[in-house]
């Protein structure tokens, strides 16, 4: 019974996808392998669409709190992005990379489309919903394991794994973007992958978001 | 009373040849560019800015195209299509809209076209399905603009004997080579060895300074990116800073012009432009230049209508947006462990900065029994694999049966391609033929923010040019199996590369059958010229910036004569 519940929820999930958000359609397209890298590449195929928020940019991009990590829905999304992207003795995990902070501010800055962000905020409630249906728990206070069961499970819908995969990009966002943008404190993301960065880096007026 | 005597749409290759031209011979000059205005104080190694986020193109909410694409046969043989809004499937076909337009993020991989390029009709004869012409002038009335590019755009370069290589009036490129990558060698052993004739390629990059620009520092972040140092020579940087010095020309960021209004003689009388604010502007010019790249020039031509234009400004053959070209061809990959070199090679493979600098022209011309009748064949670039690091770590989320992967396995996967492996591309450019099946119209439904139909672009490609580029992607394999590289792909497709655009605007000598004529002029709107890409009946298999700057050059000076 419980598991139909479930099923059910998880499948009516996928009709909350938003337009031109589906991950593995713009997989596929980059897999076509054809956008010319002589001009532009193939990631302008991933760009998103802009609403037009008006944030408090300066404040979501440097405060930073434990607390707020213990508050609905960073508390969820941590807990997710270090399931995610956990650490390992030679390597950082979401956390050594500001990823709940960084997560924030890309909710919290124009850049990403209204709907994709509100695909992203609408996750953890679903995500604590199919926690709670199989587990009696929120997501946050399972241990490692039954956190690994719930994610296999929503992994299964279309939105489930589109949702993951929207975090899984972010992670990397805030693992590899200039250090300005809050994630990759210190180029740690970076020196993780031996990855030599590009100069002049955006300065803190130069953000994308402030250019145009 | 005219507000200038040039209006220019479009800042990007096709229009800043004509502003510097014509601003230095005393002439005002307006050019309206749609999108901001940013200079190279505003341009960083920011993979957000460059690729991730809508920064240097609209949002495509406000601004976007339908796409059509191949959809299957009807039962009467006829093709189906499929159209979808880019909004909806995330397909972004903008290039770089603000000033200086996309050449402000190519990476500056510059060939000429060949004699034979100017007369593919008569050289190759017709092919079924294709609407192949000669060009109403030859590669020698193009040669000077050419080499007018390499001295003022900052072309570097070396010329090297080669089986096809082109006629030119000067002995070699004004700049020398940018610095190359040791790959270079690996490449040029493994050619020779293969009886190949490797070729530096010519790139619109500065290896010394210029003027106010400086040479190029070698981030190795250069393809998509704005350049910070000013080598990179974009219409912004080599042209339109010098048009400006000449206190002639006036360049205007947000000015989306969204109509060309026309006289009963059938005369363009005024640009009609939204300005930031979005309030109507409208200026006044003895001569109109149209330069807003291939698919938008061919949407405001079309949208463009008046009392002898009803079909759209000069389309009273019914021709404008027909025979859009991309480029043909397809990418190809191989991997290289560094465990496998040494250990001075191996630190040297993973130098970041330097450019690879090789191509293949070997087949430029197809003459072998096993294809088939001797044909056009095309160009091969050898590249590294983008180096943003973002979309790299993201490529690797999917495992290879297509399920998301994350955790430790993830990590491991992605550090093993990040600091293991090396991965050497290889890029087809071959002609895209053109159709009837590859055009642009107005979309009924869809609009842009300001209210007007937006771009419709039919996709269709012809399976010739899938042959050619299959056949040029295998040689190609060849050489990176020659270098011992592993895991050695290539994809050749017909889905187009929307920055490789040109045609639309056809020039020829026939009225009927064209849309301008050998000056770029239009056939039935004698002060409206297009300079950007749209000319081109054929489109060659090069990058197209070079022959638009040249033909640009050489269209000013038409006008320098006429004004």
């Amino acid at each position: 019974m419980r598991k139909e519940l479930t099923k059910k929820t998880l499948y009516q999930w996928d009709n909350t996808i938003p337009d031109g958000l589906d991950e593995r359609i713009k997989e596929r397209q980059a897999r076509r392998g054809f956008l010319k890298a002589s001009g532009l590449v193939a990631a302008s195929l991933l760009l998103p669409a802009c609403d037009n928020n008006s944030p408090n940019i300066e404040q979501s991009i440097t405060k930073k709190s434990n607390d707020l990590l213990s508050q609905a829905p960073w508390q969820t999304f941590s807990a997710v992005q270090n399931q995610l992207f956990p650490k390992d003795d030679d390597s950082p995990g979401a956390e050594d990379i500001n990823a709940t902070m960084y997560l924030k501010s890309v909710l919290e800055v124009p850049g990403i489309d209204g709907a994709d962000k509100k695909f992203l905020r609408d996750g953890v409630g679903w995500i604590n919903d199919i926690a709670m249906q199989m587990t009696n728990k929120a997501f946050h206070e399972l241990s490692a394991n039954k956190k690994e069961e719930v994610l296999q499970r929503i992994a299964t819908s279309s939105a489930g794994e589109n949702w993951l995969s929207l975090l899984l990009l972010y992670i990397f966002e805030a693992l590899l973007t200039a250090p300005v943008y809050g994630g990759n404190p210190e180029g740690i993301g970076w020196q993780w992958l031996e990855h030599k960065a590009g100069f002049p880096l955006p300065t803190k007026d130069k953000r994308y978001y402030l250019l145009t | 009373m005219n507000d200038v005597d040039v209006c220019i749409i479009g800042s990007g290759a096709g229009g800043g040849p004509v502003a510097l031209t014509l601003a230095e011979a005393g002439y005002s000059v307006l050019v309206l560019e749609k999108g901001p205005w940013l200079t190279e104080s505003d341009f960083f190694k920011d993979e957000l800015a460059c690729c991730r986020r809508s920064v240097y193109t609209p949002h495509l909410k406000d601004e976007q195209h339908v796409l059509e694409d191949y959809d299957g046969q009807n039962d009467d043989g006829s093709y189906k299509w499929r159209a979808e809004a880019s909004s909806d499937s995330g397909s972004d076909f903008w290039n770089g809209n603000c000033v200086g337009g996309s050449s402000n993020f190519m990476s500056g991989y510059f060939y000429r076209l060949k004699p034979k390029d100017f007369r593919l009709r008569t050289e190759f004869g017709e092919i079924k399905g294709a609407n192949v012409v000669d060009w109403p002038i030859d590669y020698a009335a193009m040669e000077p603009y050419y080499t007018k590019a390499e001295t003022v755009i900052g072309i570097s370069g070396k010329v090297i004997p080669h089986p096809y290589q082109e006629p030119r009036s000067t002995k070699d490129f004004p700049y020398p080579p940018t610095a190359e990558h040791a790959v270079s060698n690996l490449i040029d052993k493994a050619c020779l060895e293969l009886n190949m004739h490797p070729l530096p390629t010519p790139r619109a990059v500065l290896s010394q300074p210029k003027d106010d620009r400086r040479s190029c520092e070698y981030s190795g972040f250069c393809g998509s990116y704005g350049c910070s140092s000013g080598a990179k020579g974009s219409s912004r940087a080599a042209l339109l800073n010098q048009a400006l010095k000449t206190g002639n020309c006036k360049i205007q960021p947000h000015a989306k012009v969204y109509k060309l209004s026309s006289d009963q003689t059938g005369r363009v009388s005024s640009a009609d432009y939204y300005d930031k604010n979005g309030n109507s502007q409208s200026i006044r010019a003895k001569i109109f230049v149209v330069a807003c790249q291939a698919i938008e020039t061919s949407r405001l031509l079309l949208a463009s209508t008046g009392p002898k234009h009803p079909n759209g400004l000069a389309n009273n053959s019914g021709q404008v947006g027909k025979n859009l070209l991309f480029s043909a061809g397809g990418v190809g990959t191989g991997e290289f462990t560094y465990a496998q070199f040494d250990t001075q090679l191996a630190e040297a493979m993973k130098q970041r900065g330097p450019f690879v600098n090789r191509g293949l022209q070997d087949w430029y011309y197809i003459n072998d029994k096993e294809f088939g009748a001797p044909a056009k064949g095309g160009t091969v670039d050898f590249l590294f694999r983008h180096p943003n690091a973002i979309s790299k770590a993201n490529g690797e989320k999917w495992d290879d049966n297509g399920k998301l992967m994350w955790g430790h396995s993830l990590k491991q996967k992605i550090k093993t391609v990040f600091t293991e492996t090396k991965y050497l591309q290889f890029e087809v450019f071959n002609d895209w033929l053109p159709t009837d099946d590859c055009f642009v119209s107005l979309d009924n439904s869809v609009k842009d923010k300001w209210g007007s139909p937006v771009a419709k672009i039919r996709l269709g490609y012809h399976d010739h040019d899938l042959k050619v580029g299959r056949y040029l992607a295998e040689k190609s394999e060849q050489v990176l199996k020659q270098m011992n590289a592993k895991n050695i792909r290539s994809s050749v497709s017909g889905s187009p590369p929307p920055n490789l655009v040109a045609g639309g605007c056809r020039f020829g000598n026939d009225p009927v059958t064209s849309v301008l004529n050998a000056d770029c002029q239009a056939h039935d709107a004698e002060n409206l010229y297009v300079t950007d890409g749209s000319f081109m009946p054929t489109g060659g298999s090069v990058p197209y910036t070079w022959t638009i700057y040249a033909n640009a050059f050489r269209v000013a000076d038409i006008i320098k004569n006429r004004i």
